[in-house]
Formats: structure tokens, C-alpha cells, sequence
């Protein structure tokens, strides 16, 4: 479709007390790829939602393909052609990846499934998308990046002439994603718009068109991604440049913190490393390269097979994660709502769990001691709360961040494992945890950041280890790394692979 | 550990409590009477004593079917004992260890064998129940009991019954356990993110295990009390028990994922579930009806529950 597909005037969303989008204007050109920017909170989120219909909106109009757009359900805004594939997949793992794509469009003889119609259009789009998925495999077998295929193949399906993807990389690693964007541009020959939110700016520069920014509810800029550089980016996200990149630090190497040697588990091949006392180390790699892994045998996740880990000096066996939380051990584990938190407890009993020893006496526990502790992290992190009985899941994901790394020094870690620390949170939270890694080190705490993000790897770490197929494959330091180094070293050990 | 919603929560029961009392008041002249109501309360005791620990239990995210069996089973064991000539001490003591083995039985089956807690504690719900039965082949024991047999169940401190003196005791135990410990703490997180709660430190396992031998060991106590009660040890006592504590913990707003609840909340609806039986009873309404009428007020409570807490988060 050429010229104007979505026109939207005056766009407002006003809840009790808030305006979560003021007067929002913008226009999304035909086939092209429009992405939305911003910090959590900035509106994008509601955006989204008054577009899908799973909100309504509370002023101004939008037009969609020329005609008013006012559909009254979630049902009708993608029977009107816009789809939206959300960062929680909409498929069922129990059904075959076929079953999945003909859900509620069965052929049916008097409510039984017939045979389906291999001819339908449906099997053309899956074979041209992704002509290596089989439709009789279960779809829980797929990778995250196959069940995305098959959403978008589904929305291709229902003759979507918009979708809207919401952080669709935030958990591909770069290689998926790069088979992702290939998918974009052959969805833009569909003449299917895309509009792509995200907070990975690479992301844009990779495959966007136009680029729109929003802050505090309103749109602070367009611009065509052609005519925009990264800090230039930043700068509208943020309204102030941020100072990015790593500073070199001086490490004490006569400390040893913890030694590993020759560390095996089911997915781990002779893991030895060592990190100093006050080092940043990083360990880089694709998704599913076994860092997790590594960060999970650690901490008495994961059984060992084989090999030694040292702590200070002295050999040490972790059964459960509490014995290492005992020894300075911690891990601020990769999902953070899975795994990091109690989202339905408040933010207090959510710090305090991890050194019950600190708060109590013969189990009972002093409440006035506990407020203290907890408190005081709240405002060394400052940790933006109404206070420490809130809710651990009505955070931001920053702040929520901020909760899990405040639980951690609770239990007094002097190693501290941390698995994609800043994963789906916004530049300005992500660069406060950054700070907040490289002060914990200076205070003498060892830290192995386990990413999937270049950029991070290189403004935090010291030294950089490279993993795939769950062994450590080089070693850099800082100064010896670069993102093209970094990329061209996993990305080489992958395609050996048979 | 409770946010403003819990406290709300509760008061929306005490108000519902409230108004079955005073439209019994007015149904029924014998319904606020001394008697009547010291009679609503030992019929209580029973369920709010096992009541405490399954509150725990259920935040933790956990089950117990096998309550009533145990309660069963120790009563039996308590009348067993006493005729083969322990001293009421020890008897006491030992049946009231039976429901502690069982819980412990229980926690190693969900634990270490990892059997969903339903399937598990329905298995030794159905094997105490048979024990209760082989143990004299199926009859009671009514004789040489002797009276000290049923001191704690009928026995008064001044004017105080000593099975009321028990609970209240209990209730505030648990409760102490509930908000002030490490073991509540610890079961909160248990119920509201079992990994999260592993990878912050937390013993899973011995917490998990700790919170069925606390059930056990209070389901036991209390069929000691109820053999104590009725002068006479019956293996069939405490059938349908396990519902009424489970009517009584959900209706007081523990949720049966976990992570929220608490031991007040359980003592209220346990009086609601009470209030509602011995109104009806006093009404002369069939029993037949009464299932009918809990069945219904369970489903309500619930209903009720879940849209406040949907008003109060907007």
C-alpha cells in the first residue's frame, strides 16, 4: 500500500489521575518499517494497547487505511487487519506447529476436524517464511524464534496489513534475530507494514524505516533512520546524552575470588576460569552457548559432572543455592519475574528472604531491623518506590532490577553472578545498573556478567570470555575486544558445528 | 507481610460474619445464647487448631487431603493406648506422634518423590482411614477408657473449657508463626514463586517438609481431642473433616496457588462455616439443605473475594 496507512490525530488516553498519552499525533507510511522508541513508561506501551483494542481510548481519532478505525474488541481490531505479536507467545506447546496455525480456522464437518486442505494459503506462507519447520512437530519442541515464526506466519494468514511487534528480539540471540529482520523485509514485499517496538537501538538501525520517540506520553520526534545516528537517538530518548563505554579500572590480581577448573555438567565442557577480587568479568555468547548454564552449576543449580570450584582459596560444592548465598555467592538469575522476584509480595520481604540470619533471631524475625536493612538499599540503589511495602510487581523493570541486585548484597555477596542484568529494561535503568556493577566491584566485590550484549559486555568487563557449545573458546581482555571481535568469534565457533 | 487488600479482606469477612449472626439473632432466640454459642465454638475448635497449619501450608502452595483420616487415626491410637495401660501423658503424646509420622510420610512423598500434593495426601488420606479401621477391626473403643480419658476434651479451667484454652493457644502460635517468623516468611515465598524462593536462599525442601509434619502433627492433636470430646475412640471419626478446614482456610482468603492468606482470616471463616451449620440446625433445616448452603457460600466466598480484589487494583 503506497501513502498513509494508519493516520492518528490527537490520540489521548487519560486513567484516573494519570495521562498516560497526551495529544498524540503520527502518521505510519505504507509498507514501510516504523519503529517506537522510548523509556518504560513513555507511552509506548499504551500506544499499542488502544491500538489493539485491548484498551480504549479517551480522545481522538485514528484512521486506518483511510476509514475511521473504532473496532469494539481485541477480535475485531485483527479482523481489521492489525495483528500484534506480544513479547508472550500466543501458542499452545502441546498442539503440532499445523494445529497451532489452523486454531480456530479448522475445517469442520459437524464440529469434527476434517483432514485439512493442504492447497490453503496457509501452507504457502509457513513454506515461504520458514520452509525448514515441519508442521507435524510440536510446537513446545521450537525454539523461541520458531514460535515467533509461526505467529507472524499466522498473521500473514489472516490478511494482516499491519503488525505490530513488540520487542520481538529481546530474547533471539543475534543470529535469530538476524533471520528475523529477513523476515521483516520480506513481510514489507507482502506490502505488510510493521510497526517494531524496541529498546535495542541496533534493532532500528538494522532494519527500520522511520523511527518515532516518545517520552512522557507524548511523541518528542520522527525521523527517517536514515537521517539519525545513535546518539542523536539516545538523546531524544533521554533528553540527555549518555555517556556510554568502558572505563578502565585498576584490578588487584594476587586476590583470587573464586577458581574453577575443568567444570563439566550435561551441557558444560571443562568451564575453567578466574575471577580476581574487584573484577568485572563477562562471559559473551549467543543464546542457548551455555552461559546460563555456567552461571546456574555455579550456584548449585545445575548437577556437576566433574571438576573444582574455589572459593577463596578453599574448595566449595553448592547442593542448593543456599549454601553459595552462605559462602558470598549470588546470582541475579536471567528472568527476572520468573525467577528474581515475588511479584505478588512487596518489595520488602522480597529483599530481606536472602539473609534471614541478618533480620532474625531463633527464626524470629525483628521487624524494625528488617525495615532498616531493606531501607537502606532502597536508597543506596535508589530504587524508585512509594515505599517498602509496594508491590514487587507493580515496579518498572529497572526498578524491579534494582530489587533483585538489593537481594543479592543483602546476603553480603562478595561474587556475584549476574545473567543478562539489564535484559528488557530502558537505557536510562540500564546505565544506573551499570554504575552500580562498577561500584560494587570497587568495593572489592568480584562480578561475572553473563550477556548476550556485546555493547554491555564491553562497557562493563575487565576481561572477556567467549562461550559456545558450552566451553569457554577465548579469552580477551577489555582492551583487546572489540563488537566485531566479539560477533565474529561465536558466530565462527557456530558454523563449525555440523 | 500483609498488604492493605489483606486487611480489607478481613473486614469484609468479619462483616459478612456479622451479618449471619445477627440474621440468626433475629431467625432464631437460642442462637445468642451462652450455651449456644460456647457449643458453635468447641464444634470451631476442631478445625481452627488443624486449621492454623493448614493455612501455613496452603500459602506455601500445598495440600493436604489426609487431615480428617489422621484425625481419625490419632484418636484411635489415643483410645488404643490408654486400656493397654500408658499413663494419659505418654498416650497423648504418642497418638498425637502418629499424625506427625504421617505428615512426615506425606512430606517425603511431595518432596522427595515429587507426587503432587493432591494424589499424595489423598493416597494416605485413603491409607490412614484403613489403618483407623484395622487397628480393632473396625469397632470402637469405649472401654476401659477410665475418666481422665476425656479430661481435655470436656475438662473446664475455671470456667473455661480446655479444648478453648488449646485453640487459642494454637491460634496464636501459628499466628506468631504467620507474621513474625522466618518460617512464615519462608512460606509466603514458597507459594509465591517456589524458584525464585530456591534461588534466594530459601530450603525449599526442609520448609516444604517442616510445613506437612506442623499439619500432621496438629491434625493429630486434634483427633486426640476429638476421641477426648467423645469418650470414645471411632475409626470413622473426621470423615469430610479435610473439607470443612479447607472450606474455612479458602473462605478466609487463602488462595490455593499460594502466596497470600492468613491464620485470622481462616479463624473467621471458620466461624462463618460454623455459624451457618449451627443456625441451620437450630432452624430445624435438614441437613441435606446445609451441604447444599456451604457448597454454596464456598463458591460465593470465593467469587466475592476475587472481585473486591479486583476493585482494590483498579
Amino acid at each position: 500500500m503506497n501513502g498513509d496507512i494508519l493516520d492518528i490525530r490527537g490520540l489521548g488516553k487519560k486513567y484516573p489521575g494519570v495521562e498516560a498519552l497526551k495529544e498524540v499525533s503520527l502518521t505510519i507510511r505504507g509498507d514501510s518499517v516504523h519503529c517506537v522508541v522510548g523509556e518504560n513508561g513513555a507511552g509506548k506501551s499504551t500506544f499499542i494497547k488502544i491500538l489493539t483494542r485491548a484498551e480504549e481510548r479517551t480522545g481522538g481519532t485514528i484512521l486506518f487505511k483511510g476509514r475511521e478505525f473504532r473496532p469494539r474488541s481485541i477480535r475485531e481490531a485483527m479482523n481489521l487487519g492489525i495483528s500484534t505479536l506480544f513479547q508472550e507467545l500466543n501458542v499452545v506447546d502441546q498442539l503440532t506447529v499445523e494445529q497451532n496455525l489452523l486454531l480456530g480456522r479448522e475445517d469442520t464437518l459437524l464440529g469434527v476436524i476434517r483432514r485439512p486442505d493442504r492447497n490453503r494459503r496457509l501452507y504457502q506462507i509457513l513454506k515461504d517464511f520458514a520452509p525448514d519447520i515441519p508442521l507435524h512437530r510440536r510446537v513446545g519442541e521450537l525454539s523461541f524464534a520458531e514460535k515467533q515464526v509461526i505467529e507472524i506466519v499466522k498473521a500473514v494468514a489472516a490478511e494482516a496489513s499491519l503488525l505490530i511487534m513488540d520487542e520481538p528480539t529481546a530474547a533471539l540471540s543475534q543470529k535469530e534475530a538476524g533471520r528475523l529482520f529477513e523476515l521483516i523485509r520480506g513481510l514489507k514485499q507482502q506490502h505488510i507494514t510493521v510497526i517494531y517496538i524496541s529498546h535495542i537501538l541496533d534493532d532500528i538501525f538494522a532494519i527500520g524505516d522511520y523511527v518515532t520517540v516518545f517520552r512522557d506520553g507524548a511523541i518528542i520526534g520522527t525521523a527517517r533512520v536514515a537521517d539519525i545516528d545513535r546518539p542523536a537517538l539516545i538523546r531524544m530518548m533521554i533528553g540527555k546524552t549518555v555517556a556510554e563505554g568502558y572505563v578502565p579500572r585498576k584490578v588487584d590480581r594476587q586476590e583470587v575470588g573464586l577458581e574453577v577448573e575443568g567444570l563439566c555438567t550435561a551441557k558444560l565442557r571443562e568451564v575453567s576460569f578466574r575471577l580476581h577480587r574487584g573484577e568485572i568479568l563477562g562471559f559473551y555468547g549467543l543464546r542457548g552457548a551455555g552461559k546460563s548454564e555456567i552461571a546456574q552449576a555455579l550456584y548449585g543449580l545445575d548437577k556437576i559432572l566433574a571438576g573444582s570450584i574455589r572459593l577463596g582459596g578453599r574448595p566449595v560444592r553448592f547442593a542448593i543455592p543456599r549454601d553459595g548465598l552462605r559462602r558470598g555467592v549470588s546470582l541475579v538469575p536471567e528472568e527476572r519475574l520468573a525467577e528474581g522476584l515475588i511479584l505478588k509480595l512487596p518489595l520488602r520481604p522480597n529483599v530481606s528472604i536472602s539473609n534471614p540470619g541478618k533480620i532474625s533471631r531463633l527464626g524470629v524475625v525483628n521487624g524494625r531491623r528488617e525495615r532498616a536493612a531493606v531501607e537502606r538499599y532502597v536508597r543506596e540503589l535508589s530504587i524508585k518506590v512509594t515505599g517498602i511495602e509496594q508491590r514487587a510487581g507493580t515496579l518498572s523493570g529497572g526498578n524491579q532490577q534494582k530489587v533483585v541486585i538489593a537481594k543479592c548484597l543483602n546476603a553480603d555477596a562478595t561474587v556475584l553472578l549476574m545473567d543478562e542484568p539489564s535484559r528488557g529494561i530502558d537505557v536510562g535503568a540500564k546505565e544506573e545498573i551499570h554504575g552500580l556493577i562498577r561500584d560494587l566491584a570497587a568495593q572489592g566485590a568480584g562480578v561475572i556478567i553473563f550477556s548476550s550484549e556485546y555493547q554491555e559486555i564491553l562497557n562493563l568487563c575487565d576481561r572477556i570470555l567467549l562461550v559456545a557449545d558450552g566451553r569457554i573458546i577465548k579469552e580477551l581482555s577489555n582492551s583487546e575486544a572489540s563488537a566485531e571481535e566479539l560477533l565474529h568469534a561465536v558466530t565462527q565457533t557456530k558454523r563449525l558445528k555440523p | 507481610m500483609r498488604s492493605n487488600s489483606g486487611l480489607w479482606q478481613k473486614l469484609v469477612l468479619l462483616g459478612v460474619l456479622a451479618l449471619i449472626g445477627t440474621v440468626l439473632s433475629i431467625l432464631s432466640r437460642e442462637f445468642l445464647t451462652v450455651t449456644n454459642l460456647i457449643n458453635v465454638t468447641r464444634q470451631v475448635a476442631f478445625v481452627v487448631i488443624t486449621g492454623s497449619a493448614v493455612t501455613l501450608l496452603m500459602i506455601s502452595g500445598n495440600f493436604d487431603l489426609s487431615i480428617g483420616s489422621i484425625l481419625g487415626l490419632s484418636g484411635m491410637f489415643f483410645a488404643y493406648f490408654i486400656p493397654l495401660g500408658l499413663p494419659l501423658g505418654v498416650s497423648l503424646a504418642a497418638a498425637t506422634l502418629v499424625g506427625t509420622a504421617i505428615g512426615l510420610l506425606n512430606g517425603f512423598l511431595v518432596v522427595t518423590l515429587r507426587i503432587p500434593s493432591i494424589i499424595a495426601t489423598l493416597g494416605t488420606m485413603y491409607a490412614a482411614r484403613g489403618l483407623a479401621l484395622v487397628i480393632t477391626g473396625g469397632n470402637s473403643i469405649h472401654l476401659g477408657l477410665g475418666t481422665n480419658f476425656t479430661v481435655l476434651g470436656r475438662g473446664l479451667v475455671g470456667p473455661l473449657p480446655i479444648t478453648l484454652l488449646l485453640t487459642v493457644g494454637i491460634l496464636l502460635l501459628f499466628y506468631f508463626f504467620e507474621t513474625r517468623t522466618i518460617l512464615g516468611r519462608y512460606s509466603y515465598a514458597i507459594g509465591g514463586n517456589r524458584r525464585t524462593a530456591l534461588l534466594s536462599g530459601v530450603n525449599v525442601n526442609a520448609t516444604t517438609t517442616l510445613l506437612y509434619v506442623l499439619v500432621g502433627t496438629l491434625a493429630g492433636f486434634s483427633g486426640v481431642l476429638m476421641a477426648s470430646r467423645l469418650g470414645v475412640g471411632q475409626p470413622m471419626v473426621g470423615q469430610g473433616f479435610e473439607f470443612d478446614v479447607i472450606v474455612a482456610v479458602i473462605l478466609g482468603g487463602t488462595s490455593l496457588e499460594g502466596g497470600e492468606g492468613s491464620v485470622i482470616g481462616m479463624l473467621i471463616g471458620a466461624f462463618i462455616v460454623g455459624f451457618i451449620a449451627n443456625g441451620l440446625n437450630l432452624l430445624g433445616i435438614h441437613s441435606f439443605y446445609q451441604s447444599i448452603l456451604k457448597g454454596a457460600v464456598l463458591v460465593g466466598a470465593v467469587l466475592l473475594d476475587r472481585v473486591l480484589k479486583e476493585r482494590l487494583r483498579g
